[in-house]
């Protein structure tokens, strides 16, 4: 028989349902799992249906942010419904950061909440959470959590009811630009292969949370392998300000890699910066002008 | 009074019908959400704007991205270099190929089953519409939700090798659209010789003679190229004579230009293509011209994207530095998958003052009166069956999340 989920949305912007849908293993996912409802898929409940409904159900899926009154999904309050749901399901997972944490909107109501969680705030006691946040969630990880609780398998989870092996490495690890932030070469401009973006554009990759460097987005590349910084958005914290500027503090990024103590960084950043490695400061290749020729 | 919830369109929109003798006499359609992005945006560095802007919509979220970018350069007077400005135009195109194919498979035809029509598998489309975003996940690091355009350019330096990936990745997309959905035709001629899965549509709808239901005013906008088009005449169209109106039924603003209901979208853009063109002359603005000309639009833009591709140089630049952006207002128009979408900024001191969103269904789903309807409200008006009504609104492609921004 196949697994019952049901993906049901607060405030959203959708973004983890199309995020979802990019999913690799999704036609071997929906041959296990029977979305009841699903915002985008074709499904058996309309939403208006889920105000009877009273199933059982393995998986409920919450993307967007938790909004105790005053906002309908179908003819019902979506937190009666939420209310409801949460009791029948056997795991929860929160898929994005405003499901996981509040989120954007957030920014707007501040009394919206996440599942379990309101920032990095913990607020309500769920042995059966799984978050997973992102703005949007990466699909595999959406598709691999459910996939694995298929099968009743829980991931190992972390202090924010993350699964540990996404979310213990940092966006940083296999970054492209690792040997810029080795050596401390900044970037010094938007739109260059060389440099590291931690030292001017706001890079949060060192000290957030999620593999994006290791398995890459939509199977090709990352925001920062494509030059943009990462702004942290698998965190609590998440939209900080200035996020494409980097807080410093006598020049030094004021905020440090993960777990990474002020002095050791000082240090090795004086040993690395008082050498200056040719190779790490000038273009990394040579550009040529493509294949569109000039008609001669 | 009867109100059907009009679901799966990136959120929930409520019906409320009035019918009179059996027929729709008005509908008032509310969006019952509200998010405040244009206060998310209010006393945040400027700058921010481009990181906020896409989390409106999950499945036209770049369209946000590059109309702040752009509101952004508009304000401080600054334009991105030739090669940004192609990047931008291969991912915004990505963008609208990946949400039509969704459409297609995803909002039109499981409806049409309902009504009869065969079951048509989505697995190869949603595959090839996330094909679409490996595109724009090779300039900007991935999709959805991606800030890689910035003020002054494009963060992403691409190499000639993830070009040629892109091309490739563009030919996929094609091969499966001239297979699955149409041929390669410019011109209507009901199909002749052709096949696919618009050609059934047409037949389908053909045999239960919906083919010409669902006219709207006939006139469009295309605020992007600046003009609106009045039975088939192309008039110069200008930015400033748009503005919002409350809708008075939820939270979303009426818009309008110099006053008027206008629709926006695909069909606007496209009405002057032979294909759209022949079709118009025989449907005018009606059901099957509107679909078709939405589906018609992947394969322009297929052929777009592949050219812009080889106009890329690895050796331009991706962008110019610009000083930091203390003073000024700025607005930008973007053709959005659902059609004309609009950015407005204030800047003082280096912080947003003040930020304006008009999106495309804005102008489609505007709340009029019966002797002064909307246009997808003037569309259904007359309809019998609401399955036929909700045919027609989802033929406009409807965002719900976009229109309560």
């Amino acid at each position: 028989m196949k697994t019952k989920a049901l993906w049901l949305q607060g405030v959203s912007c959708n973004g983890n349902s199309h995020s979802f849908l990019n999913y690799e293993g999704l036609r071997e996912l929906l041959s296990k799992v029977e979305f009841l409802y699903h915002p985008l898929l074709p499904s058996r409940l309309r939403i208006e249906d889920l105000a009877d409904f009273t199933e059982d159900i393995d998986i409920l899926v919450i993307e967007g942010a938790i909004k105790k009154e005053g906002f309908l999904r179908g003819k019902k309050e979506f937190f009666r419904l939420f209310q409801k749901l949460k009791k029948k399901a056997k795991y929860i997972v929160a898929v994005g950061n405003c499901a996981s944490f509040g989120g954007v909107f957030k920014e707007y109501e501040a009394d919206l909440t996440g599942v379990g969680y309101s920032k990095g705030e913990k607020i309500a006691d769920f042995e059966n959470l799984i978050n997973v946040p992102g703005c949007p969630a990466h699909p595999e990880w959406i598709g691999s959590v459910l996939s694995l609780l298929c099968e009743g398998c829980e991931p190992e989870l972390d202090e924010l009811s993350r699964p540990a092996e996404i979310y213990s490495y940092t966006v940083h690890a296999g970054c492209l630009r690792n040997e810029y932030f080795e050596w401390k070469v900044d970037s010094a401009t938007f739109g260059s292969k060389e440099g590291c973006l931690f030292y001017q554009q706001g890079c949060q990759a060192p000290y957030t949370g999620g593999n994006c460097n290791k398995i890459l987005w939509n199977g090709v590349s990352s925001k920062t392998r494509a030059g943009m910084p990462c702004i942290g958005c698998t965190e609590p914290g998440f939209p900080s300000r200035d996020l494409f500027k980097t807080k410093t503090y006598m020049g030094i990024p004021a905020r440090m890699p993960k777990g990474v103590p002020k002095r050791a960084y000082l240090t090795l950043t004086g040993v690395a910066k008082s050498f200056k490695i040719d190779r790490l400061n000038n273009p990394l290749m040579p550009k040529g002008p493509g294949c569109e020729k000039e008609e001669s | 009074m009867r109100v059907d919830i009009l679901q799966k369109i990136e959120g929930e929109a409520f019906l409320r019908y009035r019918f009179k003798k059996g027929r729709i006499e008005h509908v008032k359609i509310e969006f019952p959400h509200y998010r405040g992005v244009e206060e998310i945006m209010r006393g945040r560095p400027a700058e921010d704007a481009v990181a906020i802007a896409p989390r409106v919509c999950g499945i036209c979220g770049h369209s946000h991205l590059i109309a702040a970018a752009e509101a952004l350069e508009n304000a401080a007077g600054v334009t991105p270099p030739l090669k940004a400005r192609y990047i931008r135009n291969v991912t915004l195109g990505c963008e609208l190929i990946q949400n039509h194919i969704k459409w297609l498979y995803l909002v039109i035809l499981p409806l049409l089953k309902r009504m009869g029509f065969r079951e048509v598998p989505f697995f190869e489309a949603i595959d090839k519409s996330a094909t679409a975003g490996k595109i724009i996940a090779i300039f900007g690091g991935q999709y959805p939700h991606t800030s890689y355009a910035v003020l002054g350019g494009v963060c992403s330096d691409p190499t000639l090798l993830e070009i040629q990936k892109a091309k490739l990745f563009a030919k996929e997309i094609e091969d499966f659209f001239h297979s699955e959905v149409m041929e390669e035709i410019e011109r209507f001629s009901e199909f002749k010789d052709s096949r696919g899965i618009l050609k059934e549509i047409y037949i389908f709808l053909k045999h239960k003679e919906l083919l010409d239901i669902g006219r709207a005013h006939d006139r469009f906008l295309n605020l992007r190229e600046g003009t609106k088009i009045l039975g088939l005449k192309r008039v110069s169209a200008k930015l400033r004579y748009v503005s919002t109106a409350p809708s008075g039924i939820g939270y979303a603003k009426n818009a309008l230009y110099k006053g008027k209901y206008f629709e926006v979208g695909p069909l606007a853009r496209r009405i002057h293509t032979p294909f759209v063109k022949d079709l118009h002359r025989r449907y005018k603005d009606g059901l099957f011209t509107r679909i078709a000309a939405r589906v018609y639009e992947i394969k322009i833009l297929l052929s777009q994207l592949k050219e812009t591709l080889k106009k890329i140089e690895p050796q331009g630049d991706s962008f110019v530095k610009t000083d930091s952006l203390a003073e000024g207002t700025g607005e930008a128009v973007v053709e959005a998958p659902r059609g004309s979408l609009i950015h407005r900024v204030k800047i003082k001191k280096g912080k947003i003052e003040r930020y304006e969103i008009i999106t495309p269904t804005q102008f489609n789903l505007s709340n009029g009166t019966s002797l002064n309807p909307g246009p997808a409200q003037k569309a259904v008006i007359g309809l019998r069956d609401r399955s036929e009504a909700e045919l027609v609104f989802r033929s406009f492609d409807i965002c719900s999340v976009c229109t309560t921004h």
